[in-house]
């Protein structure tokens, strides 16, 4: 009687969830995209309109380019970050990791709002520095452009791309570079030629996700290009939301989005699935820190550089503005104010709303997508069924889907009656948890594979349930992972826009919209003090984390 | 004996006769408090005016709660005709900018047909906005040009239009979206009118930068970002009042005068509220808000504050509903055409 085990049960109940998070707005974006807007008949008509105007494939040209710059300045950031930190001697590895987190958990449409505080192209700190400095009438750097946007990204994207290297160059032994260095190879040659080239699918694999990034982000390329007047794909999907709605040219306007990262994403599985890098030997394998002598002061001044432009100098900009009362004025005791907190705080009813929305909506996501993902990772590990393997297929589905597009999917198939989920908590919640299954679902499985199934076992043996052997040994014995996973869901969540902007309703404003319609009317006081208290709310949440499950979570659980 | 009761009844015809509108709203008023709050997508004022204006709602009737949805026009008319597509209404009372918006509504049904009683109270040049009685005007400012002072004498300063598309002011100006913000709509629909597209494109060629709400320009202004915006009076007015470094020139071919109206949505959650919040809008309180914002006042009771020029005082362009209707969303993608974004 198979049908009536359990298991089998909770298999059906598990795929009935994640059709309707996952396969369903899939398909109804498919079939939206081919649907006429009014009678619901098949049209190709959305696909000729999406792609008629030139200004609409500039978008998608635009899009392609932004993603190439970014990837390679991301490079040029993190990888020597990354080597200089698993590899060398350099002094300062805990400060400058602090700030490589610091930038994760920054919002990049928040750095953006401070580089424009900064480089705006004649009242940016920076440019006014160069001008009182030099006498120039003009600034030297102009925000409000192509490299600009670039640039803003790239900043905020290293972190990945940093992650994934410096896991992957910590488990590299030095065998490797002995053997070249006694060859008569040196430092640079080493690296460029053996080191780098061992980890070369961590870093081809942290370039792809930081390229899917770049092309699907929409609030830095909102603030940023339409000063700059260019389009990206996602700002053109956002003037397809404005009125007339048109959801089916949206729909297919945004095919080729998918089809882009589907391909990447397949790119990436088929280049880390190589088997040729294996640096890891069970054979001894020191990892001896190479000394640089006096270049480690230079690669801790390029580090320091990295860390000032994401970090410290859009910080102090953003907190200059939020004491102010006219940023434009600069510092000085007149000009200092209290007044953009207390107004966020206690005045601005929309925007304190928008604080406990944020925070409650990606927690109650992160809940979510981290039970799915382990009931889910508990059945495909444990081999429990067949076919439990396309549970966790599915479940990773999300990650090739940017969040703009599933926003799309989302609203089109449950915002309309019957669900009617329009303006609802739920439809935000549930569009979050699909959009970070993959992140919880990732950690979850390599949580399950990480200890044996025998204790388990020991515990059905001795005559309990499975139930018994879940609550009492796996639980336990995961609590950790499962906090930094929590943490890894949360964080995301809570400055999630691009999804956001598309499904809010009047009463469901999340604080990364609430920026972003502040910076509509270029309130940059109380953006900044509405911004600096979304970065101290998570700094506490993680410094939290932090305690609970100690210093390495976030340096090495990425993957 | 007889005059005393002659007294008293003269007092009670009088008591009766003085106040027939407040006890019309006084009905009204309860009705509202039992439905406890309003929603207000209003994007014809800034976020401080528009909480403002909900404060002093809610400090003449306590037990309702104002929800304030600032955003820019054609935010709101999406959000709105997104509810209404999606039936799900939330809007209770619609203040925005385009009047192409209100024409459109009218049309599907959407706005609810109400004689404010505070309507009487308007000056003659709002009378009668509406045949129909669906919207009625509660905001009213300018187009103007304005400018850093800091950066740019009178002088030097451009005194029209057409002198924006100059290609001394190359990197110096700030613009609003039309697909944003209904004031700059209205305004491009004026200048195709008088000078034609390619007053566009040769604006397009002095880099302007290009914010989404007018508002922002004034704010571009006060950083030193740029020196010359198309921005709205009442905007630019109320930062020379909080002492940053700006002035205001009324052009040569006429500011652009923009009256902007108020409705109550027929799908209003809030009915009773909706009707009693448009009253608001409509009286010396609400007034008092908008002067203050130095907008234009639009009741002769609410005298401007002192160092005000009045729209009648200098020369305007009022432009009718149809060319609103029709104007600004061919506009809109020309401009996206013209400008890149």
């Amino acid at each position: 009687m198979r049908a009536l085990d359990p298991t089998v049960l909770v298999w059906l109940a598990l795929a009935a969830v994640l059709i309707f998070l996952v396969v369903n707005p899939l398909l109804r974006l498919v079939l939206t995209s081919f649907q006429a807007a009014d009678t619901h008949a098949f049209t190709v008509a959305n696909y000729i309109e999406a792609y008629s105007r030139p200004r609409y494939i500039e978008a998608l040209r635009n899009s392609l380019m932004l993603g190439a710059a970014v990837s390679a300045l991301t490079l040029l950031f993190a990888v020597p970050m990354a080597w200089a930190i698993s590899r060398t001697d350099m002094p300062g590895k805990h400060l400058i990791r602090l700030g490589a987190f610091g930038a994760f958990v920054t919002p990049p449409y928040l750095g953006a709002i401070g580089w424009i505080l900064l480089a705006g192209p004649n009242a940016g700190w920076l440019n006014r520095a160069w001008m009182g400095l030099t006498g120039a009438e003009h600034g030297l750097f102009d925000i409000y452009s192509f490299p600009g946007l670039t640039f803003i990204i790239a900043i905020y994207s290293f972190p990945y791309v940093f992650i994934f290297t410096s896991a992957a160059l910590e488990v590299v032994s030095s065998e490797m570079e002995d053997a070249a260095s006694i060859l008569g190879a040196g430092v640079l040659r080493t690296t460029w030629k053996v080191t780098l080239p061992m980890v070369m699918p961590a870093i081809l694999g942290g370039v792809i996700v930081t390229f899917l990034e770049a092309i699907a982000l929409f609030g830095s390329p909102a603030l940023i290009a339409l000063p700059a007047r260019f389009n990206v794909v996602t700002t053109q999907l956002w003037q397809f939301f404005s009125y007339p709605v048109k959801v089916e040219v949206a729909a297919a306007y945004a095919m080729p989005l998918l089809g882009i990262t589907v391909a990447l994403f397949w790119l990436q599985s088929r280049i880390t699935r190589r088997k040729g890098y294996v640096a890891l030997t069970g054979k001894g394998g020191a990892r001896r820190p190479i000394r640089l002598g006096a270049w480690r002061w230079a690669m801790l001044g390029y580090c320091l550089l990295i860390v000032s432009m994401s970090v410290l100098l859009p910080y102090l900009a953003l907190s200059q503005a939020a004491f102010a009362r006219a940023w434009g004025q600069g510092v000085s005791l007149a000009n200092f104010s209290l007044d953009n907190f207390h107004f966020i705080l206690f005045e601005h009813r929309t925007a304190q709303q928008s604080v406990i929305n944020s925070f409650v909506y990606a927690a109650w996501a992160a809940c979510l997508a981290i039970g799915l993902a382990l009931a889910i990772a508990y059945i495909v590990t444990r081999e429990l069924l067949p076919f439990a393997k396309l549970l966790g297929f599915v479940a990773m589905a999300p990650f090739v889907i940017p969040g703009i597009v599933l926003a799309i999917g989302f609203y089109a198939a449950y915002a309309p009656p019957p669900l009617a989920l329009y303006d609802t908590a739920a439809i935000l919640v549930l569009a979050f948890t699909t959009r970070f299954l993959p992140i919880a679902y990732a950690n979850a499985a390599a949580a399950m594979r990480s200890f044996n199934p025998e204790m388990e076992e020991a515990v059905r043996i001795l005559g309990g349930t499975r139930l018994t052997a879940i609550r009492r040994v796996v639980a336990p014995l995961l609590k950790r992972s499962l906090v930094g996973a929590w943490l890894l869901v949360f964080i995301p969540a809570t400055r999630e826009l691009s999804a956001a902007i598309f499904l809010y309703g009047p009463n469901t404003r999340t604080m990364s919209v609430m920026l972003f319609d502040l910076s509509e009317e270029g309130n940059f006081e109380h953006l900044a003090a509405l911004g600096l208290l979304l970065l101290v709310g998570t700094v506490a949440i993680v410094a939290l984390g932090y305690r609970v499950i100690g210093r390495d979570f976030m340096v090495r659980g990425g993957s | 004996m007889r005059r005393t009761t002659f007294g008293l009844l003269a007092i009670a015809l009088l008591g009766m006769t003085a106040t027939p509108a407040r006890a019309g709203l006084d009905a009204l008023a309860a009705a509202a408090s039992k439905e406890g709050e309003v929603t207000w997508y209003v994007s014809q004022t800034d976020s401080a005016t528009a909480d403002a204006a909900a404060h002093a709602f809610t400090g003449l009737y306590p037990a309702i709660k104002v929800n304030v949805v600032r955003t820019t026009t054609g935010i709101a008319y999406q959000r709105l005709t997104q509810d209404l597509r999606e039936n799900s209404p939330h809007c209770d009372v619609f203040s925005t900018t385009d009047l192409g918006q209100y024409a459109t509504l009218k049309q599907h049904g959407a706005l609810a047909a109400y004689a404010p009683e505070n309507a009487r109270g308007l000056s003659p040049e709002f009378q009668n906005f509406d045949p129909d009685g669906t919207y009625y005007p509660t905001y009213a400012g300018m187009v103007v040009i304005a400018y850093n002072t800091k950066k740019l004498t009178a002088d030097q300063a451009p005194k029209s239009w057409r002198a924006l598309a100059d290609p001394m002011w190359k990197g110096k100006l700030s613009l609003g979206h039309p697909a944003f913000s209904g004031y700059v709509g209205n305004w491009v629909v004026e200048l195709k009118k008088l000078y034609g597209w390619d007053y566009f494109e040769r604006l397009a060629r002095n880099d302007p930068l290009v914010s989404r709400s007018i508002i922002d320009t004034v704010t571009v202004l006060n950083s030193g970002e740029r020196v010359v915006a198309v921005s709205p009076s009442p905007s630019a007015l109320e930062s020379i009042d909080k002492g940053n470094p700006l002035a205001v020139i009324y052009p040569e071919e006429g500011a652009i005068l923009m009256i902007a109206p108020s409705a109550v949505l027929a799908s209003a959650p809030h009915p009773n509220a909706g009707r009693l919040f448009l009253e608001f809008l409509l009286g010396p309180a609400y007034a008092e808000v908008t002067v203050k914002s130095r907008g234009e006042s639009l009741r002769p009771d609410v005298p401007a504050l002192p160092g005000f020029t009045s729209f009648r005082q200098v020369k305007t362009v009022h432009l009718p509903v149809k060319d609103v209707l029709d104007g600004i969303p061919t506009v809109t993608e020309q401009w996206r055409d013209t400008f890149g974004g």
